[in-house]
């Protein structure tokens, strides 16, 4: 279960303070997927920052009564001069995991074979997102946060990634961004709406999607 | 009266025939006196149980026993029938009516005795048993069956006692003998037991219960050759009996010859293929032999087989858990603990499995999951302090780690650097300055420990204080991890740095000893306070550095520019004394020239210098820190813009 208590989230960009929550007071309860709509730069990415905990909000309260995954496929924490082995046990470390669990997850996962030995700068980019998406599953968390479900290799190892997401869903609970309204309707079976500093929650996904689509042609 | 007396007289006649009708019309007359009747019921009992009728014979001795229960022959036939008829109660009854008139028959106590014990009531029969053994001392028959009786509730002393006297009567037989041994077992005179046990077989050789007893007191006496001897002629001469082969089992495995002990439970097996404990034992044996997937099997058979007993159970657990079926043993423990949730056994079992299951994985992408028995976060709103500072402490410990391996990988010369560095400087000021100086240092004797004295605590505050500053900014994506926060790198990387130039301090020093111009410092605790605070100067300016640094971009090449300065006003290649008393006393405000000579003075017992201020540079040390971990967390927020 995650809480926002007022929170508040202010940028200041060059066109002038923009306000991505303001005096947001939700509860994503535990047990339930939630899926996150919202326009372009309404917030979205800092909403799942906000609550991650890799950013911290202006005014006000995020709890977390889980252990909430860094952003899904996050692979920014790898230093291109470690190979990616000792980039996983970094992570694992952090995270207090075995380090062989992790590792041998991550090996079968990723399917790097002997990659796994050499420095990640000389990986290629799906490469690096399927050590990203590897680290991220071997991790055994109560909540994911997905921000952009990024599509990972060729059609068989997309297939995989499903099948382990659908298993690892029987334990956890994710808050997904997405575009895609076959994915949300898929996984999510709650929405919420982020626009103009207000975060409003639905109680089923089809409801918040709806809505949004009416939003959406208001404003045009 | 005649037509009575007639009647009488065929009713007497017709009891010991057994022919109840006619005795019936008599009987159902009101003037029969008592005893006539009891008489008469009595006749037919005993005519009815020669005839078979053993209900009728029984309800006739139990009406002639209501009627005149103090008549002795009346008694001891109606005793005699409920006994044979196996009404023990009444037959016991009886007996002890009967034992009323005489007290003193040792035949009668011995009859009541075996009616009590066969109504259940052992602890009357036990004493009528004692009674007609005592009463009759020479009863071979009598002094066994007080014994057994004794021996069945488990009063072992006593037993022994009635056993004794039946072996002296007959030293030759072997079944007192081994009941001898069995109730010395039970009194843990092995030794003894099992002497009697062999003694029991050697009189009657052929006797399977005998073979038995002594081959299971061998094995506990741990005589387990002998015992193979005895169970291999026993399972000779009865080749379909179970219990022998499983003996024989148990006697191979003892002995070490587990694939004879598997081919005997085998055997045992093909006889009497549903008993439980076979399979078990036959498991165990597999277990042994490493033939874990078979055993684990033999394991299920026997738990489903007999479900009451956990054993086969808790051994099926061993089994996966030690061949890396760890959700099975999971399976497994889950039952047990359910079966007996007080088991701490069985708790700290599972534990187990679940600590391995951590670290190994299982299957297919099960990761790390110990759910089931976990207690799901909710109910703890904020984590212990214990639990963060464990928490805080992996995480520094991780960067620390990351921090290492990235400077091995970064450059070629990865931590040749960190050594090289402070011999190359303390060689350049060696070359420098014995020229100038002509061959000798400030103090002591030789060059390279001089300037090794001040070479080291200046890089311990010049690396620690720099390499902190830019720490934020080029651990940023780090950052990103909610559990790593601005703090955690920055103190990983000036503990990599103390730590380093510490290792650094130490082998150089090991160097000079082994160029044989070595020197042990005379005062290790001021060395090592004077090194601490030094550090925790270094650490206090480092968090400063690297606030000051997150608002202002360059401040890292202005610090660089500023340790150079430091280098020349610290005392490192001089001694403050040589400097005129106005500069000595501008430059004692330096901290760093506190911990050189603070240092330097630990090696050389001759140098105590007057200016030199302890207490200083460990306030400065200590108001820096406190003063550099206030502002980071004041500013904690402001320390870098998110990606």
């Amino acid at each position: 279960m995650i809480t926002l208590d007022g929170v508040s989230k202010v940028y200041r960009t060059r066109s002038g303070r923009r306000t991505v929550l303001d005096n947001v007071s939700v509860t994503f309860e535990a047990g339930q997927n939630f899926g996150v709509l919202g326009g372009n730069g309404a917030g979205k990415s800092t909403l799942i920052r906000l609550i991650a905990g890799s950013e911290i909000p202006d005014f006000g309260i995020v709890r977390r009564y889980a252990r909430v995954s860094f952003p899904l496929g996050f692979g920014g924490t790898f230093h291109g001069a470690l190979s990616g082995r000792e980039n996983v046990s970094f992570v694992a470390r952090i995270y207090g995991a075995g380090l062989r669990g992790v590792l041998h997850y991550v090996e079968e996962f990723s399917e790097l074979g002997e990659y796994l030995h050499m420095p990640v700068n000389t990986y290629s980019a799906g490469m690096r997102a399927r050590l990203a998406f590897a680290t991220c599953l071997a991790l055994d968390f109560d909540l994911y946060l997905i921000d952009e479900v990024t599509e990972v290799g060729d059609q068989r190892f997309r297939q995989k990634c499903a099948e382990a997401f659908r298993e690892r869903m029987q334990r956890s609970d994710i808050i997904l961004v997405t575009h895609n309204i076959h994915t949300l309707r898929q996984y999510c079976d709650r929405g919420a709406i982020l626009a103009n500093g207000e975060l409003t929650l639905f109680d089923d996904i089809d409801t918040a999607l709806g809505r949004y689509h009416r939003m959406v042609q208001e404003s045009l | 009266m005649s037509d009575i007396g007639e009647i009488r007289q065929s009713a007497i006649g017709a009891a010991s025939t057994g022919d109840l009708e006619t005795c019936r019309s008599y009987l159902g007359r009101l003037d029969v006196p008592n005893h006539e009747r009891a008489w008469i019921y009595c006749q037919l009992s005993e005519a009815l149980y020669h005839k078979g009728s053993h209900d009728v014979a029984v309800e006739c001795a139990r009406s002639a026993f209501d009627l005149q229960p103090e008549k002795e022959e009346i008694a001891n036939l109606c005793a005699w029938v409920f006994s044979n008829c196996g009404e023990h109660e009444e037959a016991a009854a009886a007996y002890e009516q009967l034992l009323a008139i005489r007290p003193y028959w040792a035949t009668g106590h011995r009859h009541a005795s075996g009616s009590f014990a066969a109504a259940g009531q052992l602890d009357r029969a036990i004493s009528h048993g004692r009674k007609a053994s005592d009463l009759e001392p020479h009863s071979f028959e009598f002094a066994l069956h007080a014994a057994c009786l004794l021996e069945t509730v488990g009063r072992p002393a006593q037993a022994a006692y009635y056993l004794v006297r039946a072996a002296a009567l007959d030293p030759a037989d072997a079944e007192v003998l081994r009941h001898l041994s069995a109730t010395l077992l039970a009194l843990e005179q092995s030794e003894q037991a099992v002497a009697l046990a062999l003694r029991a077989v050697a009189l009657a050789p052929a006797d399977r219960l005998n073979a038995l007893h002594a081959t299971e007191l061998l094995l506990r006496t741990n005589r387990y050759d002998e015992a193979a001897a005895i169970i291999l002629e026993v399972v000779d001469i009865h080749r379909q009996d179970p219990v022998a082969l499983r003996l024989l089992s148990a006697t191979q495995m003892l002995r070490g010859l587990t694939e004879d002990a598997l081919a005997a439970i085998d055997r045992a097996l093909d006889l009497s293929p549903e008993a439980a404990e076979y399979h078990l034992h036959r498991a165990n044996l597999l277990y042994r032999l490493g033939r874990l997937d078979e055993a684990a099997e033999g394991f299920s058979r026997s738990a489903a087989l007999d479900p009451s007993n956990p054993d086969a159970k808790r051994s099926q657990l061993t089994v996966y858990f030690d061949s890396g079926r760890f959700s099975e043993a999971l399976a497994i423990g889950g039952e047990l603990i359910r079966t007996s949730p007080d088991n701490e056994e069985y708790g700290r079992a599972i534990l187990q499995v679940l600590h391995r299951r951590f670290e190994m994985l299982d299957g297919d992408y099960v990761v790390l999951s110990d759910r089931p028995l976990r207690l799901r976060p909710e109910l703890q709103l904020r984590p212990t302090f214990f639990a963060a500072l464990q928490t805080q402490l992996r995480v520094i410990y991780a960067l620390m780690i990351r921090e290492t391996r990235t400077r091995l990988a970064d450059s070629k010369l990865g931590y040749g650097w960190a050594l090289l560095e402070p011999v190359l400087h303390i060689l350049m000021l060696s070359l420098v300055f014995a020229v100038m100086m002509r061959g000798r240092p400030p103090i002591g004797d030789k060059f390279f420990i001089f300037y090794y004295t001040g070479i080291i605590p200046y890089h311990l505050f010049v690396h620690a204080s720099s390499s902190m500053t830019n720490a934020v900014s080029s651990s940023a994506p780090l950052l990103q991890l909610p559990l790593v926060s601005t703090f955690d790198v920055i103190m990983a990387r000036g503990l990599v740095e103390v730590l380093t130039d510490m290792m650094v301090a130490i082998i150089l020093l090991a160097g000079f000893f082994a160029l044989g111009i070595g020197l042990l410092p005379h005062d290790l605790p001021a060395l090592s306070a004077s090194v601490v605070a030094v550090s925790l100067f270094g650490c206090g300016i480092g968090f400063i550095n690297a606030v000051i640094n997150a608002f202002f971009k360059s401040w890292d090449k202005i610090w660089a520019q500023l340790t150079r300065a430091l280098y020349f006003c610290s005392g490192i290649f001089y001694v403050p004394g040589m400097m005129p008393d106005w500069i000595r006393d501008i430059l004692a405000w330096n901290p760093i020239l506190h911990a050189v000579d603070w240092f330097r003075s630990s090696f050389f017992p001759e140098y105590e210098p007057h200016w030199l201020d302890r207490s200083y540079l460990a306030i400065v040390a200590a108001v820096s820190v406190a003063a550099g971990l206030c502002i980071e967390r004041g500013l904690r927020r402001h320390l870098y813009e998110p990606l």
